[in-house]
């Protein structure tokens, strides 16, 4: 009994002198290296159950995700039905307006052929003034065609064709100080005529107001169905500022944001004149827009 | 064979414990198999094999928690060395009186800890109020267990 007391004594001792320096060292972080790397390699539940569980925690978002593309799948339909209604009283709205026209004895307004185009080239040294698109001569592009774009789901007036190759045009946007467009002010329905500037390339100017006009900034500026470029209606930009009045002259001007950021332009319409010898670039069907002469001075 | 089998009742005791530490621990609360062991080895083979015993689950201890490496190991010990010297006072065969003395030994073991961490973490390594009050249950009723399991394989 005294031999195994004092064998246990030396035995404490010896451990807990061992312990005392295993406390001493700082062994904690090394441990837990350790620990880490052997539970990732012994232990793969952790592991395996991390990615179970990232597995079953997508799941609900494919499940959301696909709810909501069934959503947006009925509601287009739905949209695709009211669209085809609507396609159908355009017809007999036209048709209807066609035979008007016809007791009344006016010109039936000629019809246009839109054609979408790349935006493919601009003139750095010409930034707001042309720029070239991927549609010429060989898909029905014509000189002085209507050239339109999109802002903001708004159809936007955007310029005019001035040249025509075999393969591609060049576009002479409203902010060259060659374009002049017939337009009227939403306001009062106020037509003067917008045309570009030389000095500030970012704006158009709207001249030939009656002098007597009360024009407020903010007011939006369509184009003029005495245009013969242009259809009727087509939004050219917003009243950016009034001019002080000229007491000299007749009719006053103002400032013109226009509606169109001819720099982030990737796509425009087309709307040809003539028919196209074949169907194969053909988006929409022909639009029936008024062309009455009578203003064509008014435009260049 | 009695050292593979030993060897073998001790991996599986220390598999029993870092299972249930894992996976049946609640507010951290768990009953510490090997410190009851080890005492439980002390009351019935004496101090020496217990101390050696309870070092070396005192090291794996260490290594599941990691917070103060050597802590566990010096403690187990000590745990092992006290009830192996107590023994011949104190009849630590019966289950009664052993899981008494687990139950009064593991809340020294917490205040000891504890103790330890303010000299070598330079902060009192304090458990918490549930694992403090509940453990040394715990371990109390584990060092019951294990006895009427040892005595129940011995009378065979």
């Amino acid at each position: 009994m005294q031999r195994e007391t004092r064998i246990a004594h030396y035995v404490a001792v010896c451990l807990a002198a061992l312990s005392l320096v295993l406390l001493s060292l700082p062994l904690s972080s090394p441990v837990r290296a350790f620990k880490a790397c052997a539970a990732y390699v012994f232990d793969p539940l952790p592991y395996e159950g991390e990615q179970g569980y990232q597995r079953i925690a997508q799941a609900p978002e494919r499940v959301r995700a696909l709810l909501t593309a069934d959503v947006q799948n009925r509601r287009l339909q739905e949209e695709l039905r009211g669209d085809a209604w609507l396609r159908a009283t355009t017809q007999s709205l036209t048709a209807e307006n066609e035979r008007l026209r016809a007791e009344l004895g006016l010109k039936t307004p000629a019809a246009l052929h839109p054609l979408w185009a790349h935006v493919m080239e601009r003139d750095p040294l010409r930034w707001y003034s042309s720029f070239s698109v991927d549609a010429g001569e060989d898909r029905g592009v014509t000189l002085n065609d209507a050239v339109l774009g999109r802002s903001s789901d708004t159809v936007v007036a955007v310029g005019r064709v001035v040249d025509v190759r075999r393969r591609e045009s060049t576009v002479l946007l409203l902010t060259d100080e060659r374009s002049a467009v017939a337009a009227y002010l939403s306001s009062g329905t106020l037509e003067g005529l917008v045309q570009g500037q030389s000095q500030n390339s970012g704006l158009l100017l709207m001249n030939y107001i009656n002098s007597e006009a009360k024009i407020v900034p903010g007011d939006t500026v369509f184009t003029s169905p005495t245009s013969v470029t242009f259809p009727p209606d087509v939004l050219v930009g917003r009243v950016a500022a009034v001019n002080p009045r000229d007491p000299f002259l007749a009719s006053q001007s103002v400032e013109i944001s226009p509606a169109s950021n001819a720099a982030a332009l990737q796509e425009v319409l087309i709307l040809r004149a003539r028919a196209p010898i074949g169907r194969e670039y053909e988006t929409e069907r022909p639009v029936a827009v008024s062309s009455d002469a009578a203003a064509s001075q008014a435009e260049r | 064979m009695n050292a593979v089998r030993a060897a073998v009742l001790l991996a599986a005791a220390m598999l029993l414990q870092w299972w249930w530490s894992a996976h049946l621990a609640y507010w951290g609360a768990a009953p510490q198999f090997l410190f009851a062991l080890t005492i439980l080895i002390a009351a019935r083979r004496g101090p020496v094999p217990a101390m050696l015993i309870g070092w070396m689950w005192g090291l794996y201890a260490d290594v599941l928690r990691a917070d103060l490496f050597g802590a566990d190991a010096l403690l187990y010990m000590l745990a092992g060395y006290v009830a192996g010297q107590f023994r011949s006072q104190v009849d630590l065969e019966a289950t009664g009186p052993l899981a008494a003395a687990v139950f009064l030994l593991s809340w020294v073991y917490f205040l000891l800890r504890g103790a330890l961490g303010s000299i070598f973490a330079k902060s009192f390594l304090w458990a918490g109020w549930i694992p403090a009050l509940a453990t040394p249950l715990l371990n109390a009723v584990a060092a019951a267990v294990a006895a009427e399991l040892w005595d129940t394989r011995r009378a065979r």
